[in-house]
């Protein structure tokens, strides 16, 4: 049997990503961020990131480079088809399209969100069907119930914001620079997470809030501040930890109960909230005490990649499941 | 016109009143301090806009876009993590403001210059800690 080489575009919102998979093994993962900052050796602006048509073509010769291979032995081109910015999915899919019709290769539409939790399958350890996963972004909140490959069903969503935004709008209130969840969980380190607690919002079901919490913080802090003026800059290591910790057990709350009402042992967790170390730690200690499989990707495998759609596009190639020269993106497909 | 939001429970009233004043609007402006209200109150209006989808916050994504039961697209912006005018031209702003379609924008002060001179206003105060003013105003 002949390899199966598959390109795998992802332009959904940021970062123009390209990955090439091998009969399943990643053989180059590319982020456009990486890519123009070595080749024009300063800070990449935020514009940058946005710039998908500038990206592209580089990205890709890059992908090619690294991996070793050649256009003409490719056996498909997959994109992502959505959910994400229109202007941005319109770059990727017009590319994808081009090539593969250049190339007379079938294409593979793939789902951004579905591609998150099919990113467990890069490594070992795959979690066994059916498993629950928490994908958390900047973007989204839900808990995902999937049977197989291509049969998901969500279970629990957020009914507002996304935690990712709560957590960069609660690194905003703190006057820490944006994107600051990331910055927030590096400073809660040295902090106590049980010195301030916030009253939460519980959900219907198995569904979120985040945005009466992130006012909870707002009022918090306000009232602190009449009482000390410099309240967060003598208590930041210990607000950021309380807040981290509020934010992730709102999350595991349900997880928990999704776990329980599902009889399902095993979980895992995706999207770039998944590199919170808190998160990281409480859930290694929930699978300790309730008996889970957990399965928690690799830091690049998190946030958003090409080498997610490129495992993703590789089960669809072998479920027989290809695109339409015809499809538009679509920037809000729900995963069923 | 100016609007006061006591309840929760007075949203559906608040959000009846906004549509039926800002009627022949296309761009609305929700302007407020963080946790003011400026989501909800979008996912309230676009409840009474018979959209089927889930309203959520577009911090991340910049812009969502919605469906009425009468096949009405509707876009909600958030331009809170811009950090220059020129990236919201990238994604095409021009085209979804010129749409003709409703387009509910929060954090419209990162983008001053690209917001179309027919718009209407929506400001929310917050005064005590469940009081809010809700000021309408209608420009061009």
């Amino acid at each position: 049997m002949s390899d199966r080489i598959l390109l795998a575009i992802e332009t959904s919102c940021d970062d123009t990503g390209v990955a090439i998979i091998k009969n399943g093994n990643i053989l180059a993962n590319v982020i456009s961020t990486q890519t123009v900052h070595e080749q024009y050796g300063g800070v990449v602006p935020e514009l940058a990131s946005r710039d998908h048509q500038r990206n592209i073509v580089p990205a890709v010769t890059q992908a090619f480079k690294l991996a070793n291979i050649e256009k003409n032995q490719l056996s498909a081109v997959a994109y992502t088809r959505g959910p994400g910015l229109l202007g941005s999915l319109l770059v990727g899919a017009s590319f994808a399209k081009a090539l593969a019709l250049g190339l007379q290769v079938p294409i593979i539409e793939v789902n951004h969100m579905e591609a998150h939790i099919l990113a467990h399958f890069i490594d070992e350890p795959r979690p066994l069907f059916p498993f629950l996963c928490l994908t958390v972004s900047g973007g989204h909140t839900q808990i995902v119930l999937v049977k197989d490959f291509f049969e998901m069903e969500v279970v629990g969503a957020t009914q507002d914001d996304a935690v990712g935004e709560a957590f960069d709008k609660a690194a905003k209130m703190l006057e820490i620079p944006y994107p600051g969840g990331p910055l927030l969980d590096k400073i809660a380190l040295a902090g106590d997470h049980t010195k301030y607690s916030f009253p939460e919002v519980d959900m219907q079901g198995l569904n979120y809030s985040f945005s009466g919490i992130k006012t909870s913080f707002l009022y918090f802090l306000r009232d602190q501040k009449k009482i000390n003026p410099d309240f967060i800059t003598e208590n930041l290591p210990d607000i950021c930890a309380s807040m981290q910790a509020c934010l992730v057990e709102i999350l595991l709350k349900k997880l928990r109960r999704a776990a329980k009402e599902f009889g399902i042992k095993e979980v895992a967790i995706a999207g770039g909230v998944s590199a919170n170390s808190w998160l990281r730690l409480k859930l290694q200690e929930e699978a300790v005490k309730y008996r889970w499989n957990i399965y928690i990707p690799a830091f690049e495998y998190c946030t958003d990649n090409a080498a997610m759609i490129a495992i993703a596009a590789h089960y669809k190639f072998v479920h027989g499941k290809f695109g339409s020269q015809k499809a538009s993106p679509l920037p809000r497909w729900s995963l069923e | 016109m100016e609007l006061i939001c006591t309840h929760i429970s007075e949203l559906r009233l608040v959000a009846q009143s906004i549509i039926e004043f800002n009627r022949k609007y296309s761009i609305w402006l929700f302007e407020g301090e963080m946790g003011a209200g400026k989501t909800t109150l979008i996912k309230e209006i676009c409840n009474q806009l018979t959209v089927m989808d889930n309203v959520s916050s577009p911090t991340y994504s910049i812009v969502n876009e919605y469906v009425t039961k009468n096949n009405k697209i509707i876009y909600h912006f958030d331009f809170f993590r811009l950090k220059q005018e020129e990236e919201a031209l990238d994604i095409g702003v021009e085209e979804y403001f010129y749409s003709q379609n409703y387009c509910f924008i929060e954090w419209s002060s990162k983008i001053p210059s690209l917001i179309p001179p027919k718009y209407a206003k929506i400001e929310i105060n917050l005064y005590k800690t469940n009081q809010r003013v809700i000021q309408l105003s209608q420009h061009g």
